[in-house]
């Protein structure tokens, strides 16, 4: 190649197509992140009738992530967790002179750990043909689970996808303070998750996404911290050895050139072999404002009917299985959320807060029995992304 | 691309096969990302947004060649631009007859980068009825980026033309350049020259064949996006650069500029060129 003299116009040419050049190397889309996230989770103060400790549950999460591209060009994904814990929850419920529920909490918890680490490697990331494999770790002193998932995702034409995948994970449940409180001492549990999904492009703005979910979970499936009242009884909660839960879903999006947003519309019904019917429904508005700015306006909206062995109570006599665990009740919630986002060059500054209310009330098709357990809480963070080629 | 592809290749025949394979995959990712707008691809909502005005975050790939336009655009003086898609398909459209003048200023008030915000990687359109036309980038980025994917697959020895448009892979397997010959613009089975392409990549801007005639006037496919009409300019512009998008961008460029203005323009840019005026005569460093 002759070497030209380096006029201004032509450095400006060379130097803008560089840009691209040095692009040409790399794998094509989207950069790396690296983040940090800070969760403050608070459950309000118990307002019903209740015995014991009235400190309220309250969860301080970091979180650290890294998703980039390798040389390979194939997609990893890290997230770190650490949360610490503190706080009381419902225990048992007794039932007054008028046997009306009155919840027993426990007492509160000094400062609990917990510690996850996340993974995924996708081969062939951000096309219609893409192979995640994923693991994760998490420990904290009375619980370890590991597990491990793959996931796949195959075009079955321009406009249509379908998506599949997998995962199993095994629990290991040691509870603290298991001989002064007559606990189990070691359990185990192991899950099983299968989902098979497709997706429609239905047109240049618009997607429409429908699933089937599996979920099998066999091993130790009670709380090992809840009781349970039976007659003159306090027992462990005692539940199923197996669980089986199916659920289909519906997500569509759809992009709006004008005002330059996107309606996010989610629905998801569940049934499980312990009697439990659930219906989610989750509505979501993504609007950019100006060239930097997101606002993410939320709402969900959260039904189920409960377990056939969920009682505040139970009357004397035999019984399999028995919970109290207001989990496992029937109720409804509302969530109202916030997020916000804002682009400055390379960074990216985030901030949310959501308001969850849950009540007996809110169910749908309403309620037979009490659920005195059941919470609601205020949740915000602050995070703060940089992004790199 | 809407034009031939050629590769020549030398080497091995297993690795010629997989470059063949490698560079034909990546010249069609590039023209489904670019030149055809299908349904379900982020350039379909870039139109859709463009169109009903609006914004939208753009992948990195997306967001370099912007940056580059953006730069051709302050380069040429605003003659350059992506942005004046209403105008290309106004003309496209009265292909046999020239627009009216209110119907080329109306197309002209939905025309211009400067109606365009890009603050990477978002893309605000602030005018409705917008076109963002990245063809004039495209094919030699394309060019470029076949060759690479060659040398990526193991050949070292080759040259891609798409359409016209040379990018060279590496000289031939004994070290000696590659020989293309730069047609003449009015006729096009002749060669008016022949270069010497060792390495980079040599492109072609003219009218050959898209030009409208009406009443014995020959208005030129170059439209001038800062008047709305057609410009009269060479016939063609060749130039040998670094990369195939240097040397396409330049020789878009002296296009635009129009014949006196773009000689100079290229004299001073210091890359060897090679020009004809609709005479037909050749000038310029490549000319012999």
């Amino acid at each position: 190649m002759r070497k030209p003299t380096l006029s201004p116009s032509l450095a400006a040419l060379m130097g803008a197509a560089a840009a691209l050049g040095a692009h040409a190397q790399s794998a094509p889309e989207t950069d790396s992140v690296v983040g940090y996230r800070f969760n403050e989770y608070g459950e309000d103060s118990f307002d019903g009738a209740a015995i014991g400790s009235q400190e309220r549950y309250k969860v301080y999460s970091q979180q650290f992530q890294l998703d980039t591209r390798l040389p390979t060009g194939a997609g990893l994904d890290v997230v770190a967790t650490h949360e610490v814990m503190s706080g009381s929850s419902p225990w048992y419920v007794l039932p007054d002179a008028q046997r009306r529920p009155i919840q027993v909490l426990s007492g509160a918890t000094i400062r609990e750990h917990r510690s996850e680490l996340r993974g995924a490697y996708t081969i062939d990331p951000g096309t219609a043909s893409s192979t995640t494999v994923s693991a994760s770790y998490s420990q904290e002193r009375d619980y370890r689970a590991g597990s491990l998932g793959i996931e796949r995702s195959l075009p079955l034409g321009n406009a249509l996808t379908f998506g599949t995948g997998a995962s199993l994970s095994h629990d290991i449940i040691q509870p603290t303070d298991a001989i002064l409180y007559d606990r189990v001492r070691h359990e185990e549990k192991n899950t099983f998750s299968a989902f098979g999904s497709l997706a429609w492009v239905l047109d240049k703005s618009s997607v429409l996404q429908a699933g089937l979910q599996f979920n099998h979970a066999v091993g130790y499936l009670s709380d090992p911290y809840k009781l349970v009242s039976v007659g003159d009884a306090i027992l462990p909660d005692t539940r199923p050895g197996t669980r089986t839960e199916a659920a289909a879903l519906l997500r569509y999006r759809h992009a709006f050139a004008k005002p330059d947003a996107a309606l996010h519309l989610d629905y998801r019904y569940a049934q499980d072999s312990w009697g439990v019917v659930s219906h989610t429904v989750d509505v979501g508005w993504y609007q950019h404002v100006g060239d930097s700015w997101q606002l993410i306006p939320a709402l969900r909206y959260y039904s189920q009917q409960q377990a056939r062995f969920y009682a505040p109570f139970f009357d004397p006599g035999q019984h399999d299985f028995f919970s109290s665990d207001y989990r496992l009740g029937t109720f409804g919630s509302f969530a109202a959320s916030l997020n916000v986002r804002k682009r400055i060059a390379r960074w990216e500054l985030s901030a949310g807060v959501e308001r969850y209310h849950a009540s007996v009330d809110y169910a749908l098709g309403g309620s037979d029995s009490a659920v005195p357990g059941v919470l609601s809480y205020t949740r915000g963070f602050v995070g703060l992304d940089y992004h790199f080629d | 691309m809407g034009c031939p592809c050629e590769l020549k290749l030398e080497g091995e025949a297993a690795a010629l096969e997989r470059a063949a394979q490698a560079a034909q995959a990546e010249v069609e990712r590039l023209d489904r990302k670019y030149s055809h707008y299908r349904n379900d691809s982020l350039i379909a909502l870039l139109a859709a947004c463009a169109d009903a005005g609006g914004g939208m975050n753009v992948d990195e790939e997306t967001a370099h060649l912007l940056d580059f336009s953006a730069t051709l655009h302050a380069q040429s003086d605003g003659r350059f631009d992506i942005a004046a898609g209403a105008l290309t398909k106004l003309w496209d459209l009265t292909s046999g007859r020239v627009p009216e003048a209110a119907a080329i200023r109306a197309a002209l008030s939905r025309c211009g980068w400067q109606r365009v915000r890009w603050r990477r990687p978002h893309i605000h359109f602030s005018t409705p009825g917008m076109r963002l036309d990245l063809g004039g980038v495209v094919k030699e980025y394309a060019a470029d980026r076949a060759a690479q994917a060659c040398r990526d697959a193991g050949v070292a020895h080759g040259v891609v033309d798409l359409g016209g448009d040379l990018a060279v892979i590496g000289p031939h397997a004994d070290g000696s350049p590659w020989l293309a010959g730069i047609k003449h613009p009015r006729d096009t089975a002749r060669a008016l020259a022949t270069i010497e392409l060792a390495a980079g990549g040599l492109a072609t801007s003219g009218d050959y064949e898209r030009a409208l005639i009406v009443d014995g006037r020959r208005y030129s496919h170059i439209l001038d996006p800062r008047s709305g009409y057609p410009m009269q300019s060479f016939a063609s512009v060749s130039v040998l650069g670094d990369t195939c998008l240097v040397a396409g961008a330049a020789a878009t460029l002296a296009m635009l500029f129009g014949v006196a203005e773009g000689r100079t323009w290229l004299e001073n840019l210091g890359l060897p060129f090679l020009c004809v005026d609709a005479a037909g005569d050749a000038f310029g460093s490549l000319a012999r």
